[in-house]
């Protein structure tokens, strides 16, 4: 590449250079290069690689010549990432021969470079290198040939084996035992650890095939879909209020979480899986006639996860920001490639103008939003799809009716008019005993004209002023406002010579307060209130808080869909508005209209994209997303089935092939095996896109049922992080996982599927936040029932503004942005909840009740079964006898497994 | 029983998270603090560039504090009371959130008068600030991109509008690490409501989790489980970490690579620990009496506010980088209606609280190395808030937020930024929210282009694009 890419930081110093005269140009310098790098290099390369010598053509001279590399790996130093720059690699023995020849750096040492590498930032419009390998249609090579070809099970066998024996010093682990295996299924499949009999029975099983009979029974096994369908919640942002102000609720996320759920369970192919997310209800048989399928609308639900900032009025820009997100969202999500960073400009890195990217953005402009049913004040927008299973038809029916009746009639609702009539009464009578006839507002004013009986005004007169009232706050003319201003201050002028005339009782007017003034009156904050005690003010917010709770799930209930629809079009409603190229992503600055077309990097063209009409274009604003849609959820797009099979093999082996398992494009990582990951790619598309069947495939592969342990491979190997897979990796549980698991092994775990999310208890210092907020109701509710806060933690309610603090602790996304992988941290925060928390607590005496239930009452046998529980094994004998030593309850020792290493890894 | 590994034992089978790491540095203390550094998130990390400052103490006054009846004299107001103003440039939703179609200015209820060396016009509502114009420096006409609170938090706190970026704080101990081993590095001190945005105002974003704030609650509990459930015996629970550690220890024993398995391990010291080192912290019995007279605290209005100041000088005195202390129970500045009533109790609730701390951090030499910020999501408009109403209040207004820091390399009295006659707005150049990020992060000796983390596909920085380093109040 002929263009030279100068580090950013490089081009501030030039800049300064240029501004400063009295600075000479020279060769682009670094202060860190020169300090703490090139000295190095100097010592240990010069020999080989000075300016004369260039042993490969790599020279350490200048910092251009290091950046820029010798003949054998191209660019030794990638700006940014040391990992992947080959001159670390080349330094930490990744790749060979590792250097310098027949030495090696200090640790620290290569430190020192690798923050050097970090500090640089690539250059600012500079032509990008090119990365096309994610634009090339994948291709189905033969498995390759090995030595040890008894060890292969599956083709996937033969890929990674291949490398492991290219490398010098690298041979899989042997595999692990039955035990372990089994474990390991559970947990990885389901979430949580096998049961004593569970496990007995595999163990059992003298079958050869047992082992695939298990993942089998695992992957039909309805939990599947809840452990795996986390996963893509976590990519999709998933939520359930909007995150801004207030943290408004914005609907029935839940169905289509459950969707999500069942979707995995029943093995809805991918392409139809991805589909019906972006084209839900826009789709369209070819028929002239015809009905978007209903319930492709909770699928839809994709598109109005993100947190979305319900209460702002510049509803253009909340418009541009919904179209920012999704747009995003899609080329992340579905094709691993950072779309969004063309938004304000051409993509740095790949090759993505940021006039495509609002070519993309346009297959989305034609959404119309309907608003979420709970935001206050405004009507409501209903969007009916009814449940189809019939079971779940019927509980939520009667759940409607219970709700419906309780807030129509329930005793809640009859103690709250209690209380509320009460508080009327004193109101009225407290201000009509201080009414005075002096300084009236405009208040006093909205009370006497609301008086039914003629005491001051006319009806003609009551007339005209709702007429102007109605003008001034329709058009927001200032000539209304005014208008409407000028007769206020006449009939306020009026009113007082009324009262003070004595032909009116000035009290009378507060005979017009209503229950809406008890309302505003009991809900003043801030200020104690001259009408009602501080205790009558709380009993309100609570009463009242109680009927909105009951609102609230009778919404959830309700079979309403959080989605969206598409503009109705000509004639009956406006087209879809042109979609513009925003300079620098301002929706200020609109620039030339664009139509909707696919990245230009994909079909070399820029044209636009053929939209899938229905057959006499009846209606004009469908089929943008089902174009898309068709063009993403295809074998013949060259990044979909690579980016899925990479999100499955992430978790099932810790990393991805791709490690960036959402940016496929040049800033990200290099796949380790391409070749593997084409093939499987090829493989999930030809045979029918089923996410099981690539579950099965890498289950049953001799590279997963690896130990986690590989004693042949020495500390010192070279490939320290185990990208090549000569082990299995061992891994700390999920946030989910450990609470799954923790529930089941106290046997308490409700395994009840489907419906609104549950609420589990928050810390006993935190619950002044379960107690009623100022307005809008509690930020975290109780639940319908005790045994609804031990559901599944899929099914736990996610407020943005409110993580739950264990699921926090344990990584847990913040559900603001998508998550293809998650961070695994350890804190002392998390070892607090553990051991202090109140479910750890709670659940270790009830599995210590479960122990003694099963076992008996001698502690020996209370031991074995403990360990059997939790750790799917029987105590060895040291194990053995440091519990019977323990002094303290089986409570204890029940709170110790539960806080175990072993109980929250995956071995 | 094993002993802990050696160090370098551990960075040679470590491959796992930073946050491994990161306890083992812990554990390891001083002795190991060089080595690891670039891979240790939470070890105390040089600066990029000479700072003074080595901590910083965050003020966020929740719901838009309003300019012109604190720090901004606008004689002007009084002229034009009860009429509409003038003239609005840009849209009606673009300076106030409820339109400015119908409006009055409502001139400022609070007297005015000159203080300090700088002779700093202050309002009668700050009598305690007022005695410290002169080490604090004013940045006036801050613009934000929102009108709205949430989006305008985010802004003010993450650098950007939508949820999901990392706040200053995460940034700041990512760059420098934190210097107290057993508190968290970053610590937000809330007054037990629910804020706008909730944890997101305190988010890592995308950073590692490591940097997320940790929420101190008020009461004897700072921390969500720091203590075990009533009625547990510690000695009986000392007995529980007892076996645990042999537990995990064999454990680790019987396999290779366990680095994260030990980190684990020390993190239930450490956890230990901390149940001493947090109630310690917050126990303010050992205070002197001019002290708490000092911080306001048995003033029954300013007591609140009193107590978390003075734990965020114990907090940066005990070497946590990064302090954030909440004004307020749901956005109290928000004051949409009765200004003339609500302003004095806020500004009564901090005024001294503030003072105090500044003059405390003074008197014991701490200011040199803390810096001090106090800001507010947005100002307000110099007109009512299009509610009919007897006692009218001040409509959100993203262009004319004012701010002030202290300490460090702040130069005392200095003022940058300039609004026009009525406070509304700038009137010179545009004062990016980002210009002030990059000045905070160039107070803690953090270059905003270095301080960088790659996230999908982009490298994000607190400033986004970069802003300015405002010279003008530096030393």
């Amino acid at each position: 590449m002929a263009v030279t890419r100068i580090p950013h930081r490089l081009i501030g110093l030039l800049l300064q250079a240029m501004l400063a005269p009295c600075l000479a140009l020279g060769e682009p310098t670094d202060p860190i290069f020169e300090k703490e790098v090139k000295p190095l290099l100097l010592a240990r390369c010069h020999a080989c690689h000075s300016e004369g010598e260039q042993t490969s053509g790599f020279s350490v001279s200048s910092l251009h010549s290091v950046i820029s590399g010798g003949n054998k790996h191209g660019k030794a130093v990638l700006e940014g990432n040391a990992e992947a720059s080959p001159l670390v690699r080349l330094l930490k023995g990744q790749l060979h021969p590792r250097m310098p020849l027949g030495g090696v750096l200090a640790e620290s040492e290569i430190a020192r470079i690798e923050d050097w590498i970090r500090s640089l930032q690539p250059a600012a419009g500079v032509q990008a290198e090119a990365w096309l390998w994610p634009f090339r249609q994948p291709v189905k090579t033969v498995p390759p040939e090995v030595e040890n070809a008894g060890w292969v099970r599956n083709p996937i066998d033969r890929f990674i084996l291949q490398r492991l024996e290219q490398e010098s010093g690298l041979s899989p682990a042997p595999p692990a035992s039955r035990r372990t295996l089994a474990r390991r299924l559970y947990l990885d499949l389901v979430g949580m650890p096998p049961t004593p009999e569970e496990m007995q029975r595999f163990l059992d099983n003298p079958s050869p095939n047992a082992y695939e009979k298990l993942v089998d029974t695992l992957l039909a096994d309805a939990r599947y879909g809840e452990r795996w369908g986390r996963h893509w919640l976590d990519l999709v942002r998933y939520g359930e209020s909007d995150g801004m102000e207030g943290d408004i609720l914005i609907g029935n996320a839940w169905r289509y979480r459950d969707w999500v759920i069942e979707s995995f369970n029943s093995d809805l192919p991918y392409d139809r899986f991805v589909t019906l997310q972006l084209a839900g209800g826009d789709e369209h048989s070819r028929k002239a006639w015809y009905k978007p399928e209903i319930q492709g609308h909770i699928p839809a639900g994709f598109l109005r996860l993100a947190p979305w900032d319900l209460g702002n009025l510049a509803s253009e820009q909340l418009r541009q920001d919904f179209l920012d997100e999704v747009t995003t969202a899609t080329g992340s999500i579905f094709l691993g490639l950072t779309v969004g960073c063309a938004r304000c400009h051409d993509h740095k890195y790949d090759p993505i103008p940021a006039r495509d990217y609002y070519r993309f953005q346009a297959f989305f402009n034609a959404i119309r939003v309907p608003l979420p049913p709970n935001t206050s004040g405004i009507p409501p927008e209903e969007f009916v799809v009814p449940y189809q299973d019939p079971h779940f038809r019927t509980l939520a029916e009667s759940k409607i009716r219970q709700y419906r009746e309780r807030l129509e009639n329930g005793a809640e609702k009859r103690e709250l008019e209690r209380f509320e009539q009460a508080l009327l009464d004193r109101l009225i009578s407290k201000k009509m005993s201080e009414a005075t006839s002096d300084r009236l507002t405009a208040k006093d004013l909205e009370l006497e004209l609301a008086r039914k009986e003629q005491r001051v005004y006319s009806a003609e007169e009551k007339a005209a002023y709702d007429r102007l009232k109605e003008r001034a706050g329709r058009t927001l003319e200032q000539t209304d406002h005014r208008a409407l201003a000028r007769y206020e201050a006449w009939l306020l002028e009026k009113l007082t010579a009324a009262y003070a005339a004595g032909t009116t009782d000035p009290a009378g007017r507060f005979r017009a307060l209503t229950l809406a003034d008890v309302r505003a009156e009991a809900r003043r904050v801030n200020r104690p209130s001259k009408y009602f005690t501080r205790e009558e003010k709380q009993r309100h917010l609570e009463l009242s808080d109680t009927m909105e709770v009951l609102r609230r799930r009778l919404l959830r209930w309700r079979p309403l869909a959080l989605t969206v629809t598409n503009v109705i079009g000509p004639p009956l409603g406006p087209g879809i508005p042109a979609t513009r190229v925003l300079k620098g992503g301002d929706y200020r600055q609109p620039g030339e209209a664009v139509e909707p077309g696919f990245p230009s990097a994909f079909t070399g063209s820029d044209a636009a994209a053929v939209l899938e009409k229905d057959r006499y274009r009846q209606y004009p604003t469908r089929g943008r997303r089902m174009t898309l849609a068709r063009w993403i959820a295809s074998p013949r797009n060259p990044l979909t089935a690579r980016v899925m099979v990479n999100r499955i093999w992430q978790q099932r082996f810790g990393r991805g092939i791709v490690e960036t398992s959402s940016d496929f494009g040049r800033n990200g990582d290099r796949p380790t095996h391409p070749e593997l990951l084409d093939w499987l790619a090829v493989r999930f598309a030809q045979e029918g896109w089923s996410v099981k069947a690539l579950h099965r495939l890498m289950l049953t592969s001799s590279t997963y049922r690896q130990s986690a342990d590989n004693p042949g491979v020495g500390g010192a190997a070279s490939d320290p992080e185990n990208r090549l897979l000569w082990r299995f990796e061992r891994r700390r549980l999920e946030a989910e996982a450990i609470r799954d698991s923790i529930l089941s092994a106290s046997g308490r775990l409700n395994p009840e599927r489907r419906g609104p999310s549950v609420f589990p208890p928050l810390p006993e210092d935190m619950k002044d936040l379960s107690r009623p907020a100022r307005a809008g109701g509690s930020m975290w509710e109780p639940n319908e029932r005790e045994r609804d806060a031990r559901r599944r933690s899929v099914y736990i309610f996610q407020r943005r503004s409110l993580p739950l603090p264990l699921m926090a602790s344990f990584d847990a996304p913040v559900f603001n942005e998508s998550c293809e992988r998650r961070s695994v941290t350890t804190t002392p925060l998390q070892a607090l909840s553990m051991m202090n928390g109140r479910l750890v607590n709670e659940e270790a005496a009830h599995l210590a009740a479960r122990v003694e239930r099963e076992a008996g009452g001698r502690r020996e046998d209370q031991v074995a079964r403990l360990f059997e529980i939790a750790l799917s094994r029987p105590p060895d004998p040291a194990e053995q006898q440091q519990f019977m030593e323990f002094r303290g309850s089986l409570e204890a020792l029940c709170r110790v497994m539960l806080n175990s290493n072993e109980f929250l890894f995956v071995d | 029983m094993n002993p802990l590994p050696s160090r370098r034992e551990f960075l040679k089978h470590s491959y796992l998270g930073l946050g491994s790491l990161a306890l083992m540095d812990l554990l390891a203390g001083d002795a190991g603090a060089s080595a690891g550094s670039a891979a240790n998130p939470l070890l105390p990390r040089p600066a990029h560039l000479p700072a003074k400052a080595k901590h910083c103490i965050f003020l966020f006054m929740e719901g838009g504090v309003s300019q012109m009846d604190t720090f901004e004299y606008r004689p002007v107001l009084d002229k034009y009371a009860g009429r509409q103003m003038p003239s609005v440039r840009g849209t009606d939703l673009d300076v106030a959130s409820l339109g400015t179609a119908h409006n009055r200015i409502i001139p400022s209820p609070f007297s005015f008068a000159r203080h300090g060396q700088s002779g700093r016009w202050m309002s009668e509502l700050l009598p305690h600030l007022s005695t410290c114009v002169d080490d604090m420096a004013f940045l006036h006409g801050v613009t934000v991109d929102s009108s709205n609170h949430a989006p305008a938090v985010y802004h003010s706190l993450t650098g950007q509008i939508l949820p999901g970026g990392a706040a200053i704080g995460a940034w700041m101990t990512y760059g420098l690490g934190s210097e107290n081993r057993n508190l968290p590095g970053f610590i937000v001190l809330g007054q037990g409501a629910p804020a706008v945005g909730g944890a997101s105002q305190w988010s890592h974003g995308f950073l590692p989790a490591v940097h997320q704030g940790t929420l101190f609650r008020p009461g004897s509990n700072p921390i969500a489980d720091l203590h075990p459930p009533a009625g547990t015996s510690p000695r009986s629970r000392r007995n529980e970490l007892d076996l645990l550690k042999w537990l995990n220890w064999r454990h680790a024993g019987q396999r290779t690579r366990t680095g994260d398995l030990e980190a684990r391990i020390a993190a239930y010291e450490m956890a230990f620990q901390m149940q001493s080192a947090a109630p310690e912290l917050i126990d303010l019995s050992g205070e002197s009496e001019a002290t708490r007279k000092l911080y306001g605290l048995d003033d029954p209005v300013a007591g609140t506010f009193g107590r978390q100041c003075l734990m965020a000088r114990r907090m940066v005195e005990r070497g946590v980088r990064f302090v954030k202390l909440l004004h307020g129970k749901g956005k109290p500045w928000d004051q949409h209606g009765d200004l003339a009533g609500r302003l004095p109790v806020l500004c009564h609730e901090v005024d001294q609280p503030i003072a105090g701390l500044l003059k405390d951090l003074k008197s014991r030499g701490m200011l040199e190395e803390t810096l001090v910020v106090w800001a507010s999501e947005m100002g307000r408009t110099p007109f009512d808030s299009n509610v009919v109403s007897d006692k009218p209040g001040r409509d959100h207004n993203r262009f004319g937020l004012v701010m002030w820091m202290a300490g460090g390399d702040v130069r005392p009295g200095a003022t940058f930024g300039e609004t026009d006659e009525f406070a509304l707005r700038s009137a010179g150049e545009s004062l990016p929210v980002r210009d002030v990020h990059a000045t905070l992060l160039r107070l803690m000796g953090l270059d905003q282009h270095q301080l960088s983390f790659l996230h999908a596909g982009r490298f994000k920085r607190l400033t986004d694009i970069g802003g300015r380093v405002i010279d003008e109040i530096l030393l």
